[in-house]
């Protein structure tokens, strides 16, 4: 039986850095760890949690508020902060946040988190001092739905051209899928929902290639003018597991231009074990 | 559009004395979406009636969710039933709703997109489009 003892504290992202945290729900079995992570959630997400269909989609529920959770009271954020403590909400437009004990002597420090998942990987991106959004895809997702048509319907024509470009059928789905993630990225991390920031109303545009591709920058391009969308973020696109696309969309403090994200990887079980990954730069597989 | 007085039964239960009051108002209520079959859509403060769509339609929501998400033939999919709890992501609702345009001939915009979030809202979206459609057409 494992017991929650004190989880191991972590140091909070500088506002240089990302963390991005992933589980991979096959590799969490034990019953009464999970039991445990029950334990964790408010009366609401067990709700939740139990209205998914079937055993899989539950235990990907629940594993995605275990990860937020552990991950967010271990910044040593606050002494009285508990995974079980923590309070979420959803913001105006449906985005998930935290609220933070408010007091005279303690002032919680500006991190945001955002969580995406597949029902084979749950990812959970911290940041301090900018708003972040991630989408993660598994690399074999297959579309039912034919790839240009979808992109001429919800891409921009720009996106729709350089995905055209691709003659080899798979090259062009992955490519898809990490446009999607980026498109996806973006808007969650803006946190005003779909309708904020319509996909065809931007271009997310690739750098021209230079010597070192990871610092290719990748832009927003707005296609109305004037527009509500702010175009200050920077990217970064990591593969996560071998299996994944993740892409992760954070402020761009007026960092030197072109300077890559910095983000730290971690795969973790969720009271239980983590370690630090190479960030992986996805490359033509 | 012809305002439609109805007389609206409100049942109350009076706390001290146990009992089921009726009380009746009349009120005038204005159909929204034009009268089809003679059947108007009502929608009032005190209870609310939407216009269903029709049995047609919600099936062949369900088939295409059913398909898009992969499930089981034997996966029960009803109206109510919520994409999410089926497992769909964002990419598989954004499939399922161009599905429902190709299925239907409709157009719908991503304001509304959003707000697809079970098999019914789906199915009264598709039949409010419709019915824009044929009326414009």
């Amino acid at each position: 039986m494992f017991c929650t003892s004190a989880l191991s504290p972590l140091q909070l992202p500088s506002r240089m850095e990302t963390h991005l945290w992933y589980v991979l729900p096959n590799e969490v079995k034990s019953q009464s760890l999970l039991s445990q992570y029950v334990d964790l959630l408010s009366p609401l997400e067990k709700d939740h949690v139990f209205s998914m269909r079937g055993e899989e989609l539950q235990k990907s529920a629940l594993l995605a508020r275990a990860l937020v959770r552990t991950t967010i009271a271990r910044y040593q954020i606050h002494s009285r902060v508990s995974p079980r403590s923590l309070v979420f909400r959803k913001n105006a437009h449906g985005k998930p946040e935290v609220i933070w004990e408010q007091s005279d002597d303690w002032h919680p420090p500006p991190l945001h988190f955002n969580l995406s998942h597949t029902s084979s990987l749950i990812a959970c991106g911290v940041t301090v001092g900018s708003p972040i959004g991630i989408d993660v895809e598994e690399k074999q997702r297959t579309m039912k739905s034919n790839i240009l048509s979808f992109a001429k319907r919800y891409f921009s024509c720009e996106e729709v051209e350089v995905l055209s470009a691709i003659s080899d059928p798979e090259v062009q789905r992955h490519e898809f899928i990490k446009l999607w993630t980026l498109k996806e990225a973006y808007v969650k991390a803006l946190g005003t929902g779909f309708s904020g920031a319509p996909f065809n109303t931007f271009t997310i545009r690739f750098g021209v290639a230079n010597p070192n591709p990871e610092d290719s920058a990748i832009v927003i391009v707005p296609l109305e003018k004037p527009t509500n969308l702010t175009t200050n973020w920077q990217f970064a696109q990591v593969q996560l597991a071998g299996s994944h696309y993740a892409a992760i969309c954070r402020q761009n403090d007026g960092l030197p231009g072109g300077a890559s994200m910095k983000v730290i990887v971690r795969k973790t079980i969720p009271l239980v074990e983590e370690h630090c990954v190479p960030s992986i730069v996805p490359v033509d597989d | 559009m012809a305002a439609v007085p109805v007389t609206c039964v409100r049942l109350t239960i009076s706390m001290n004395t146990n009992q089921i009051v009726g009380k009746s108002s009349l009120m005038k209520i204005v159909p929204m979406g034009r009268v089809k079959s003679g059947f108007p859509c009502l929608r009032t403060s005190h209870f609310r009636i939407s216009c269903a769509a029709k049995p047609e339609t919600v099936n062949k929501v369900c088939e295409i969710v059913k398909t898009q998400l992969a499930l089981s033939a034997d996966t029960v999919v009803t109206h109510d039933s919520k994409f999410s709890t089926l497992g769909a992501d964002s990419l598989d609702t954004v499939e399922i709703v161009m599905t429902l345009e190709e299925e239907f001939g409709i157009s719908v915009e991503e304001e509304n997109s959003q707000n697809i979030t079970t098999v019914q809202e789906a199915a009264d979206l598709i039949e409010s489009l419709v019915e824009k459609k044929n009326t414009n057409a």
